[in-house]
């Protein structure tokens, strides 16, 4: 008898949404919050919207499986996205798939990070991805859903079930959905995906295993100068992973924010130079057993400071979010990396 | 391998994942963050686990 | 009603078999390889330290990798296979 993890297609008595929840909650495919049924109808339509995209998918770590389509239309379909919004999903997929983002590390991991989606270019809008106020928050279908997505992607798939793969010792919030869009349009540098490379007319997912954002309010100071005091001393944080100097974060500059930066001169190249300046955590702020450590696995101090990351091209900057004084750190889960995919279309 | 009683399942179930079958040496959990006294008991229960496993 | 199996996908691994050749535990030369968690490194030490009481332990030597978060590195990995007959791993923790 061929077990129902080994079959593609399942056969159901008819059955109303609750009752599917219960059997999907039986099969441990569930985070907790309602499912959508992935019938055959609906998997159909999603999987339409990546028709031309046939790169086939490296194997799916921890639990080593290269998924159907269909399996990751079922889990998109499941954590109540429309179709349109599927391209974006397997983006994301393809990016945590980027070896160096080191995907098994960061599922098996204690650390709590989740998988950081931003969405950049044309599409945001087209989509209805939120970019403005409250963008790391609730109240938008395309930021709920395609974050969930990804995440049921990742138990469903990967295999990262809480308590057995996923060892994360608090987990996050964030792990429930974090995607949210840039803001371009009030970014008075370049957009992230174009300083990567991509055209601005280009659509792209960017991924990265991070924390949940950590703010920085500042509402007092009315410099750049006086913004990126508050910013470095908010990301010198002995407890965040980037203390181990290993990889990657990102500062999400509220539009006010940027536009006192902007105002006062500060490019995108100086705002890093100065945030890896003031990031940096003096040595009385770490105890002698961490330090040890961090000496042992090659991360030295400069003196009597400890850098955040490995240079300042470790702090990857855009701009999200609406009115108000308000910025976000974003530190990675430290051996991990940003990726960024097109989106097909 | 040497793991603790607690992070037992999460390596075998990776093992699981890579049909591999792990050869293991169980310890009480945790010892991240045992101080060297507390951590002795660990070194003789993994010394003993070892011994026990390689004279088989 | 028909659904699809969000799990379903092709296993990339193999079951076969890999032979070990047999190891004198006795007298073979051992890697002892910290992943770099806390305590790992004092842990393995310790084993050696008591291994040292019933045979020689100067081809007992210790390897790490420089992150607890990153696989470790394939030429750490080709090192191991090709100069020690066992490796003692530490730590699943």
């Amino acid at each position: 008898m061929t077990d129902i993890a080994d079959k593609e297609v399942i056969d159901l008595d008819d059955m109303d949404v609750e009752a599917f929840n219960e059997f999907a909650t039986e099969q441990g495919w569930s985070d907790g919050m309602p499912l959508f049924v992935p019938t055959e109808a609906k998997v159909a339509k999603f999987v339409e919207t990546v028709r031309g995209d046939n790169r086939p998918y490296a194997p799916v770590p921890p639990r080593q499986i290269i998924p159907t389509v269909q399996a990751l239309a079922a889990n998109a379909v499941m954590a109540g996205c429309k179709a349109e919004y599927f391209p974006v999903v397997t983006a994301a997929l393809r990016g945590v798939l980027d070896p160096e983002y080191n995907l098994h590390g960061t599922l098996a991991t204690t650390h709590s990070c989740a998988p950081m989606v931003m969405v950049s270019g044309p599409i945001r809008k087209e989509l209805n991805i939120n970019c403005g106020t409250n963008c790391f928050g609730q109240g938008w279908q395309a930021n709920a859903t395609i974050g969930r997505a990804l995440g049921l992607m990742l138990l469903n798939v990967a295999g990262a079930k809480p308590g057995e793969m996923d060892r994360s010792t608090q987990g996050n919030p964030a792990k429930f959905t974090f995607c949210f869009g840039e803001n371009e349009e009030e970014n008075p540098w370049t957009p992230y995906h174009v300083q990567r490379g991509f055209a601005p007319t280009d659509s792209v997912v960017t991924v990265m295993s991070g924390e949940g954002p950590h703010n920085l309010n500042d509402h007092g100071s009315t410099t750049g100068d006086g913004l990126l005091t508050t910013f470095g001393a908010g990301m010198a944080n002995p407890g965040a992973n980037t203390v181990y100097g290993k990889g990657p974060m990102f500062v999400v500059i509220g539009p006010e924010h940027a536009a006192t930066l902007k105002r006062d001169g500060f490019t995108l190249d100086s705002i890093r130079q100065e945030l890896w300046r003031r990031s940096r955590i003096h040595l009385s702020r770490l105890s002698k057993e961490n330090l040890k450590t961090y000496e042992t696995t090659g991360h030295k101090p400069d003196g009597d400071w400890l850098t955040i990351g490995r240079s300042p091209d470790d702090i990857h900057i855009t701009v999200a979010g609406g009115p108000g004084k308000h910025s976000a750190f974003i530190p990675s889960f430290g051996g991990t990396t940003v990726s960024c995919t097109r989106i097909a279309r | 391998m040497v793991a603790t009683e607690t992070f037992k399942p999460l390596v075998l179930a990776q093992a699981k994942a890579r049909k591999v079958e792990p050869r293991l040496i169980v310890v009480k959990h945790p010892v991240g963050g045992l101080n060297a006294e507390e951590l002795r008991e660990r070194i003789e229960a993994a010394t003993k686990g070892l011994t026990e496993a390689t004279s088989k | 009603m028909r659904i699809f199996n969000p799990t379903f996908g092709l296993s990339a691994t193999s079951a076969e078999k890999v032979s070990l050749k047999p190891v004198n535990w006795q007298t073979d030369a051992i890697a002892l390889m910290s992943n770099s968690k806390p305590n790992a490194r004092e842990l393995l030490e310790g084993i050696r330290g008591k291994l040292s009481a019933h045979r020689q332990v100067e081809n007992i030597k210790f390897m790490a990798k420089n992150s607890a978060s990153q696989p470790a590195p394939k030429e750490l990995i080709q090192d191991i296979a090709k100069n020690y007959r066992a490796a003692i791993l530490a730590l699943g923790d």
